[in-house]
């Protein structure tokens, strides 16, 4: 009996050996591929944008031409203009959005004055948006299209509208899979392995010493609590009266706090109430303090790891 | 000598068989000390007893349970005598109407709730526009595709028929005439002319009738409070594993059940989102899902937060019983509009299998489909929260097994 318990042990190391070198082959495998795409993409990468190649702008009868190298390019519906569409960022992403459209005739004529309306739609959901963006003429048929707010991910299109006193016409840009934007202001990061998850330390810049103990312990999750800062100087003396802002995010997902908690109390001797934390997840969060006493401003962050 | 080895051959394969079918049971319910500890935080034991509602001083007196229970089925309360409360939610279906839109006086434009657990939710609706369920239960009353109702009305019903109940809880019922009580008034830009009716109120009248609609809604929340779920298999289970108890394990759950557990907790993170022991972290996710074409589009929580911090009945509103401190939920809500667009509030998992179709529009018929929806969602589609490994075919099953586990007949005032 005790022969096979040893014997199932040996074997079953071999097997989570062999797994685990499998694994990492396999992640070897996917870096490299990885890693030859992203390079395959950065040379095909346009290297300068939204650059007009038309310096000379010469206007010529009967074609179209396109004027910015990085733009989107078309014929209207009934053929009366050419619009141009670029891009401000890389790609539309889901939440607020702003491009801007060229739009020239066939003389190659500048578009100036024209009335112009612009649909964000999902044509396979049939619907648009709440809001209107906005439109603002910046001359030379340049317009700016700014609060193009698209609610979801998927099939997007940009339905143009152009109207020239009795003249309408339309063009569609369109955007086949419009991604998640992942998380505004947080980059997102995977939780090293060593980290650090001190509730006392330095601030960057070594200012002060700062410490936090939470009003509820275990820290909990999906419930709104209170946590009590003190903040030392390095000879270890209080810091009061201190300016104390802060935030909280969670590096792995991109997203932050699902409340704005605040200092609401200077307690005395360097101890600070902040109130309205609350953490909508297990795993990894960490919490920034900004503060500034006198003529100092210092910035310490704590790491967490929060389980259910 | 020979013979032993073929004996250690055999016992060596005979194990690999077990372990690549991974049908060893000790295996199979061994848990980790952190496994152990997520299950123990989704165990319905884990559930802390009913928080008092700081805005509603009534919200754990019997006789507002008894009232409000009254007032929950009463069909009097709706512009076509037809509509109550329990027309969406029957108790005898676990509250929940189990249809894609609700029917009251209309079609409402998103599904019916379950109500499982409501005394620990800290917003209410799918978006959260309200912030206490008795400010959340004079919504439906007022709107013109459920109750069809107004407050004036309203407060015509309770003086007519729950003289009693009302003066017994609340106190005396203000003097108010016939003409005080005009039917069709109420603040509701939607509707000039019951709007024009209710501006035309006197201030004093005004406030003696939000009086007796916020009594009435606060005795519908003591009510509703008191719906909770009961242990399902799967507290079972997590019962006899702080138990230690093996053999009650393995006749609780089916092995399909807990490979599905196991995939819920680990490598799909599903308790990302669907966590503690309502299997909800009452926050709002935008989880990538299509809206019907036939609805007009929903913003869900970016639209809500500023209903909720205008709410005339919110946890800081003068007919609130709570302490402006109390109220920490509102005074640190979160503006961020944008972050919020096209999120909706994590539902319960509670009695899941028993109420398709499923989420916010009732977009999804079956959990099969759900899961298949969560599988497909592109890595560039899907939130950084809703990263999974691959699951297979066979995975999805055992989610899905694991799911029906959570079903649990409903507990409420009798
Ligand atoms: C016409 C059907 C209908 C009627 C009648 C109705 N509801 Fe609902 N209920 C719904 C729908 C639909 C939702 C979700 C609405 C939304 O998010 O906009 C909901 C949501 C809720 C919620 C929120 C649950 C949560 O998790 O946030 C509660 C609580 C609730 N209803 C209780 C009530 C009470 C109490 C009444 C009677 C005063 C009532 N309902 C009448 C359809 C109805
Ligand atoms: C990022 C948070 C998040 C994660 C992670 C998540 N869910 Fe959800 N889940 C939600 C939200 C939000 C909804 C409602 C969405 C809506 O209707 O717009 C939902 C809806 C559901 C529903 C429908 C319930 C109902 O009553 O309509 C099921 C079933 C479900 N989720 C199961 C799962 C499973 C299984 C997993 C793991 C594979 C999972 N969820 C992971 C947030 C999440
Ligand atoms: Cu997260």
């Amino acid at each position: 009996m005790h022969t096979v318990m040893i014997i199932t042990f040996m074997f079953r190391s071999v097997a989570y050996t062999f797994i685990r070198h499998f694994v990492e082959e396999e992640i070897f495998v996917k870096t490299i591929t990885v890693l030859f795409l992203s390079a395959l993409l950065i040379s095909c990468a346009p290297t300068a944008k939204n650059t007009r190649i038309d310096e000379k702008h010469v206007h010529e009868q009967g074609e179209f031409t396109k004027h910015y190298k990085e733009s989107l390019f078309q014929l209207s519906e009934k053929g009366m203009y050419s619009v141009e569409l670029v891009l401000k960022e890389p790609e539309l992403k889901t939440g607020i959005n702003a491009v801007d459209i060229i739009i020239h005739d066939k003389t190659d004529r500048d578009v100036v004055d024209a009335d112009i309306t612009v649909v964000p739609w999902m044509p396979e959901m049939g619907h648009g948006v709440f809001e209107k963006p906005v439109i603002t003429e910046r001359g030379g048929g340049v317009y700016t299209v700014d609060n193009i707010i698209l609610i979801m991910s998927g099939y997007w299109e940009l339905r143009i509208t152009i109207k020239e006193a009795s003249f309408v016409d339309k063009a569609v840009f369109e955007f086949r899979d419009v991604k998640v934007d992942r998380g505004h202001e947080h980059k997102m990061t995977e939780a090293p392995a060593d980290l650090d998850l001190a509730a006392k330390k330095l601030t960057d810049n070594k200012m002060f010493n700062v410490s936090y103990k939470s009003m509820r312990e275990p820290i909990p999750i999906n419930r709104i609590h209170t946590w009590e800062l003190a903040v030392l100087k390095a000879d270890g003396s209080p810091v009061r009266g201190a300016v104390i802002s802060l935030d909280g995010d969670m590096p792995e997902h991109g997203h932050g706090l699902s409340t704005q908690p605040e200092v609401t109390d200077d307690l005395g001797n360097g101890k600070y109430l902040v109130e309205g934390i609350k953490f909508s997840m297990p795993g990894w969060w960490v919490m920034k303090f900004n503060i500034q006493s006198g003529d100092k401003e210092d910035t310490v962050m704590f790491n967490l790891m929060l389980k259910e | 000598m020979k013979k032993s080895f073929y004996r250690v051959l055999l016992s060596m394969m005979i194990i690999a068989v077990l372990c690549a079918s991974s049908a060893w049971p000790l295996d199979l319910h061994t848990w980790s000390e952190d496994e152990m500890t997520t299950l123990k935080s989704l165990w319905i034991g884990s559930l802390p007893p009913v928080p008092a509602d700081p805005s509603n001083k009534y919200s754990v007196d019997p006789k507002a349970v008894a009232f409000g229970k009254k007032l929950f089925f009463d069909n009097r309360l709706s512009g076509n005598l037809k509509v109550s409360c329990a027309t969406c939610h029957p108790a005898n279906m676990n509250f929940a109407d189990n249809l894609p839109l609700a029917h009251g006086m209309g079609t409402t434009t998103r599904r019916t709730m379950p109500l499982i657990g409501m005394a620990y939710q800290t917003w209410l609706f799918w978006d959260g526009r309200k912030d206490s369920l008795w400010a959340q239960a004079l919504g439906p009353i007022e709107s013109p595709v459920e109750h069809g109702f107004t407050r004036t009305q309203c407060a015509s019903i309770i003086i007519e028929h729950h003289k009693k109940d009302y003066e017994e809880l609340f106190g005396p019922l203000p003097a108010l005439s016939k003409r005080d009580l005009p039917a069709s008034a109420k603040p509701s830009p939607e509707e000039p002319s019951a709007l024009k009716a209710w501006v035309s109120i006197p201030r004093d009248k005004k406030k003696a009738i939000n009086r007796i609609y916020t009594n009435m809604g606060k005795a519908i929340a003591a009510f509703v409070q008191t719906i909770m779920p009961t242990p399902s298999r799967f507290d079972d289970y997590v019962e006899a594993a702080l138990k230690n108890d093996f053999s009650r394990m393995v006749k609780t759950l089916a092995n399909d059940e807990v490979k599905g557990l196991r995939l819920f907790i680990g490598k799909a993170k599903c308790t990302n989102c669907h966590s503690g022991p309502l299997f909800t972290n009452g926050e709002f996710h935008n989880i990538g899902l299509t809206q019907p074409e036939n609805l007009p589009p929903d913003a869900g929580r970016s639209d809500a937060i500023a209903k909720v911090l205008a709410d005339e009945f919110n946890c800081m509103s003068e007919y609130s019983d709570a302490r402006r401190a109390d109220c920490s939920e509102l005074r640190f809500i979160d503006t961020d509009t944008y972050k919020y667009i096209g999120a909706f509030k994590t539902p319960t998992l509670r009695n899941v299998a028993e109420r398709a179709p499923y989420m916010r529009a009732g977009q999804i018929s079956t959990l099969e489909k759900v899961l298949e929806f969560y599988r497909d969602l592109k890595p560039g589609q899907r939130s950084a929260d809703l990263e999974h490994g691959e699951l297979n075919d066979l995975q999805l099953q055992q989610l899905e097994a694991f799911l029906r586990t959570l079903s649990a007949p409903l507990d409420f005032a009798k």
